[in-house]
């Protein structure tokens, strides 16, 4: 019985299907939040499932000289990385997998899909794929070590690598974005990084390198690629929510799974909200705002945690 | 570092209508960059000469979707002085208002095509949303949003009638409030500050140099404005004012256009609130006396001179068309070495092409 309820919690809930559904649903919230923003109508609720069931029914074309059996292994061990670490991540109050450490676990499992992409860009000979391949090793290079900083604060603030931990450490509104502020927004300003959105978006950005790294993707890889990149938002949406917004923390106890869910989907709005206000850095610039500002407000926040927190 | 060549083109995403920019780049620096252009060649000048004057009309409307109606306009006014023939003063403040909502529309779609480029989508959607607008006052007037066929050789074939000119006037009001965004936006975010200013800068002996015409002009330090320099229909009577920027960068041509939007609106408003009575065509001969007329007008994207000889006949003998984009599109191969790749997009977008317009 035991190994049949692990294996649901594996599969279904809070494990895969929980995780991509809500990687569609978390999908449509940031395109609807964005078009009412922009004063637009924006997609219906199945809009994202249509996209997903449209393109994996579509011909697969790979470049000839590009690896095929690279280009097929890529997005599925990128896949299955962010979804095992999406098993680590608190879902409500509770995660499939907890021990002590498990955050630095979840930051390397999470930083794999991205070596991954670039891996990706550099198999396909085209210049498109090839610039954006290099783009996306530069975002992982500027953006890794802030989201890293970010997260690490309440853990050192705690004393505590745990992620579960750290959740429960904040129940009663004592959310740790209240007592790190600037952790709380080096780790956002990492997260927008990691996932791609804009305003740090260049390793695709359209005008420049049509859709870099994944240009000459297409059919099932390139929906399996999607798929990553939603669930990663997933996973990192739920893990600042677990590590900075105290997670399923509310006034009512009952009420746990929906403070959770509310935080989800206010977190994600807050995304959107970001991306809607600022044009799109550059290459350059956004190496500039990793190393220029976000590293060293980063670190300060770190040092600032080992003083106050114990 | 290895040098590679970057395509834009004659496919992609950046560019609206098709060219091929070729880009030598090492590392993300561009270093040098080749223009292939002729991929919207449809040989509209030669077929001119096989159709009627009045026929030509159409034709001449459709060699740009954007500004069609400056395009029918110096034409009309070509063959008007050819034939020596009066055009009343309603059909002349009719035709310019027109060329005027037609300016608006096309800076505001530049604005939006920009924004895009830089990944400022918020921007992009505001602009377009506001150039509906402009499309729906157009389409009340003539029942065309793109190719008005409002223009005839003597005159208009739509009338503005008072109910239509006070829609239009509260429309413009709500537009011009709209337009706070935009100047906002221009003057101080910094986010689009940050992606424009000091890019694609082209000083005023480039100007000079490649002939650059239009707003790219007056935001490097030219005066040229052939609403001023020439006036032609009602900028005759009206005041035109004019933006003059010496930056020459991206967001010296962003600055212009937003505030010639605002100058236009002031110049629709005032068309609109007194236009003068009385018919709206003279009789046109169909065939056009012997002889060769030039004319230019200021479309959208800057001079837009026309020529056109004739033998006599009903048929022109020659009609010839010089476009705005042409310079600007030479001028590229100066503003593109040295840039970063990422400001590529926006100095091409920025730059304004008219690719159906200069292809012909």
């Amino acid at each position: 019985m035991a190994e049949i309820v692990a294996l649901a919690e594996i599969v279904l809930f809070p494990g895969a299907l929980y995780l991509v559904t809500l990687g569609l649903l978390l999908s449509w919230v940031d395109r609807k939040a964005t078009a009412l923003l922009q004063g637009r109508v924006g997609p219906p609720l199945y809009q994202p499932l249509a996209d997903l069931v449209k393109l994996l029914g579509k011909e697969d074309i790979l470049t000839r000289g590009a690896d095929a059996n690279l280009a097929a292994a890529l997005p599925v061990l990128a896949l299955a990385c962010t979804l095992t670490a999406g098993l680590l991540v608190p879902v409500g109050n509770h995660s499939v997998i907890a021990f002590h450490g498990d955050l630095i676990v979840v930051l390397f499992l999470l930083s794999l899909p991205t070596l991954a992409l670039f891996l990706a860009g550099l198999n396909v000979p085209s210049v498109y794929n090839i610039l954006g391949g290099n783009r996306a090793l530069l975002q992982y290079l500027s953006f890794e070590l802030p989201l890293m900083l970010g997260i690490a604060a309440p853990a050192v603030y705690a004393r505590n690598w745990s992620i579960d931990a750290l959740m429960k450490l904040q129940v009663g509104y004592h959310w740790f974005m209240l007592a790190l502020p600037l952790g709380f927004l080096v780790a956002t300003l990492g997260l927008i990084g990691k996932l791609e959105r804009l305003p740090l978006d260049s390793p695709h950005a359209k005008a420049e390198i049509g859709a870099g790294p994944l240009t000459e993707y297409s059919g099932r890889k390139l929906a399996l690629w999607r798929l990553v990149t939603w669930v990663q938002t997933v996973v990192g949406v739920n893990l600042m929510v677990a590590v900075y917004l105290g997670g399923a923390d509310s006034a009512w106890a009952y009420w746990g799974f929906g403070a959770y869910a509310l935080k989800v989907l206010m977190y994600t709005a807050g995304l959107a909200l970001v991306q809607v206000l600022y044009a799109r850095l550059r290459v350059d610039q956004v190496a500039d705002l990793s190393w220029r500002t976000l590293v060293p407000l980063g670190l300060a926040q770190l040092v600032l945690a080992v003083w106050i927190g114990g | 570092m290895t040098r590679i060549t970057v395509p834009i083109g004659p496919q992609h995403p950046l560019i609206k209508e098709p060219i091929a920019i070729r880009l030598d780049v090492q590392g993300e620096r561009v270093l040098a960059a080749e223009i292939g252009i002729g991929y919207v060649h449809r040989g509209l000048e030669h077929l001119l000469q096989r159709r009627t004057y009045a026929q030509g009309v159409a034709i001449v409307e459709r060699i740009c979707g954007i500004c069609s109606h400056a395009h029918t306009t110096a034409y009309c006014q070509c063959i008007e002085a050819l034939a020596l023939l009066e055009t009343p003063p309603r059909a002349l403040a009719i035709r310019t208002l027109l060329c005027e909502l037609e300016r608006i529309h096309s800076h505001l779609l530049w604005l939006g095509v920009l924004a895009e480029a830089i990944g400022f989508n918020t921007i992009f959607m505001y602009a377009w949303r506001e150039r509906e607008q402009v499309l729906d006052i157009m389409e009340a007037i003539s029942g065309g949003r793109i190719a008005h066929g409002v223009n005839v050789i003597g005159g208009v074939r739509e009338d503005v009638t008072a109910q239509q000119a006070r829609q239009a006037l509260a429309m413009l009001n709500a537009l011009r409030e709209q337009m706070r965004t935009f100047v906002d936006l221009v003057e101080r975010d910094r986010s689009f500050l940050r992606r424009t200013q000091g890019i694609g800068r082209l000083t005023r002996e480039d100007v000079r140099a490649y002939g650059i015409v239009g707003p790219v002009a007056r935001a490097s330090g030219a005066t040229l404005d052939i609403r001023r320099a020439a006036p032609y229909a009602a900028y005759t009577w009206l005041h035109v004012p004019h933006a003059v920027l010496v930056e020459g960068d991206v967001l010296a041509r962003a600055r212009v256009r937003v505030a010639e939007v605002q100058y236009s609106l002031s110049l629709c408003e005032q068309l609109l609130a007194a236009l003068p009575e009385g018919a709206l065509t003279t009789r046109s001969p169909r065939r056009v006396p012997e002889g060769e007329a030039i004319t230019r007008i200021e479309a959208p994207r800057g001079e837009l001179l026309y020529y056109v000889r004739s033998d006599g006949s009903d048929k022109p003998a020659r009609v010839h068309a010089r476009t705005p984009t042409l310079p600007t599109l030479m001028a590229l191969r100066t503003m593109l070495p040295g840039l970063h790749t990422g400001d590529v997009a926006a100095v091409v977008a920025g730059a304004d092409l008219c690719m159906a317009c200069a292809d012909r």
